[in-house]
């Protein structure tokens, strides 16, 4: 993949995003067909989007330098900053188009669309580990503990850390 | 001097277009501030929207609630990361187009340095067997995190359509059921899912809303 490719590959997936994590489905599937990333590359990619500071969008400039290096991380950001942009079009014709009932059907439309794409790549992510009861255990767990929002994040990936360390 | 002496105290009141104001605050001290708020935030996006509203309304007056939620609502409508969007039309306001350069460099630069350095540190210890026995804890941990995104995806949407009409609740879970079918098991491309969904929803959501009104007003 040419790095033209490569930043075409996050500039689509963030356009047809609405948050986030919002572009993990686009990226998981462009980038695994290709065979630049892995499941794994995926996984250490959220998990440091987590642990570092900032929006957690920006999981994707460690998905940058896992698959294409410096040069990645250059390309993502890029690719992550433009689509937001359109938020000034948006701010000019907004009053314009805010009550239109296809805008507001086309919008909640995208964003059920990313719910059922998520899923998917979940799937991968476990599948990725093996279906075994040790990864399941994690699986669940970090998701009862970060359902209950009273825990941090970076206490969850370290706990995580942590038994992997021990259990493997 | 202080962050409030810096400033035209009127700029927080008064609309981007106007020049005049906006230019009297100092590049400098929105990057500063932005620069506090990168690398502060740590736990994504609710926690950098806190410091926003902190540095912005509570300690600067810089601007009023009002703007942040009306900037909030534009956010909703604009594709990619919101918090970046939201940064884009307080850097305007502040000082036009070097508002937005200082709000986004400071809001990335930090992250984007310790990101990438965590990454390296990563690619570093990558085959060392300790290393990759926490990775096999952390990375099926992910897909819990995931989850519990997707979670939060969905519950508003779902809660939405369950408040406006069991056929809003139902076609919701219809698109999402079948966005995960055509992309798990027929392997479309996932931004073809999303036009799809997007231009069916367009298509659909408002014959439900206008059937939810006719029986509103038929009840009458």
């Amino acid at each position: 993949m040419n790095p033209l490719e490569f930043f075409l590959t996050f500039l689509k997936a963030s356009l047809f995003s609405t948050d986030g994590l919002g572009n993990l489905p686009s990226l998981h599937q462009d980038l695994l067909a290709n065979g630049i990333a892995t499941d794994a590359d995926f996984g250490r990619s959220i998990a440091l989007g987590q642990i570092s500071p900032g929006p957690n969008g920006l999981w994707a400039l460690a998905l940058g330098y896992f698959t294409y290096g410096i040069l990645g991380v250059i390309l993502a950001l890029i690719a992550i900053i433009i689509p937001p942009f359109t938020v000034l079009l948006v701010a000019a014709v907004h009053s314009r188009i805010e009550h239109l009932p296809w805008v507001k059907g086309l919008m909640r439309g995208i964003s059920l669309a990313v719910v059922g794409l998520f899923i998917i790549v979940i799937i991968s992510l476990v599948s990725s580990a093996g279906f075994e009861w040790k990864t399941l255990i994690f699986t669940i767990g970090a998701f009862g503990l970060s359902l209950s929002r009273k825990i941090n994040v970076l206490v969850i990936l370290g706990i995580a850390a942590l038994g992997g360390y021990l259990l493997f | 001097m202080t962050d409030k002496q810096l400033i035209d105290p009127t700029a927080a009141t008064l609309g981007p277009s106007n020049a005049a104001a906006t230019s009297k605050m100092n590049f400098w001290v929105i990057l500063r501030v932005w620069l506090l708020i990168g690398g502060q935030s740590f736990g994504g996006g609710s926690s950098t929207m806190y410091l926003i509203r902190r540095e912005h309304i509570t300690k600067r007056n810089w601007l009023t609630e009002d703007n942040v939620n009306e900037f909030w609502a534009l956010c909703q409508l604009t594709p990619g990361m919101s918090i970046v969007a939201i940064s884009i039309l307080i850097g305007r306001k502040l000082k036009g187009w070097k508002g937005i350069l200082a709000v986004l460099s400071g809001l990335l630069l930090p992250s984007t340095i310790i990101t990438t350095i965590l990454a390296a540190g990563f690619t570093a210890v990558g085959n060392w067997t300790p290393a990759q026995a926490l990775l096999k804890g952390v990375i099926p941990a992910t897909a819990g995190l995931s989850l519990t995104v997707a979670l939060q995806f969905a519950i508003p949407l779902l809660r939405k359509g369950w408040n406006e009409q069991v056929a809003s609740f139902i076609f919701s879970l219809l698109v999402i059921g079948g966005c995960a079918t055509l992309s798990g098991i027929f392997k479309f491309p996932a931004s073809f899912v999303l036009i799809g969904s997007g231009v069916v929803a367009g298509l659909v959501f408002p014959r439900i809303w206008r059937n939810i009104q006719k029986t509103q007003e038929q009840s009458k």
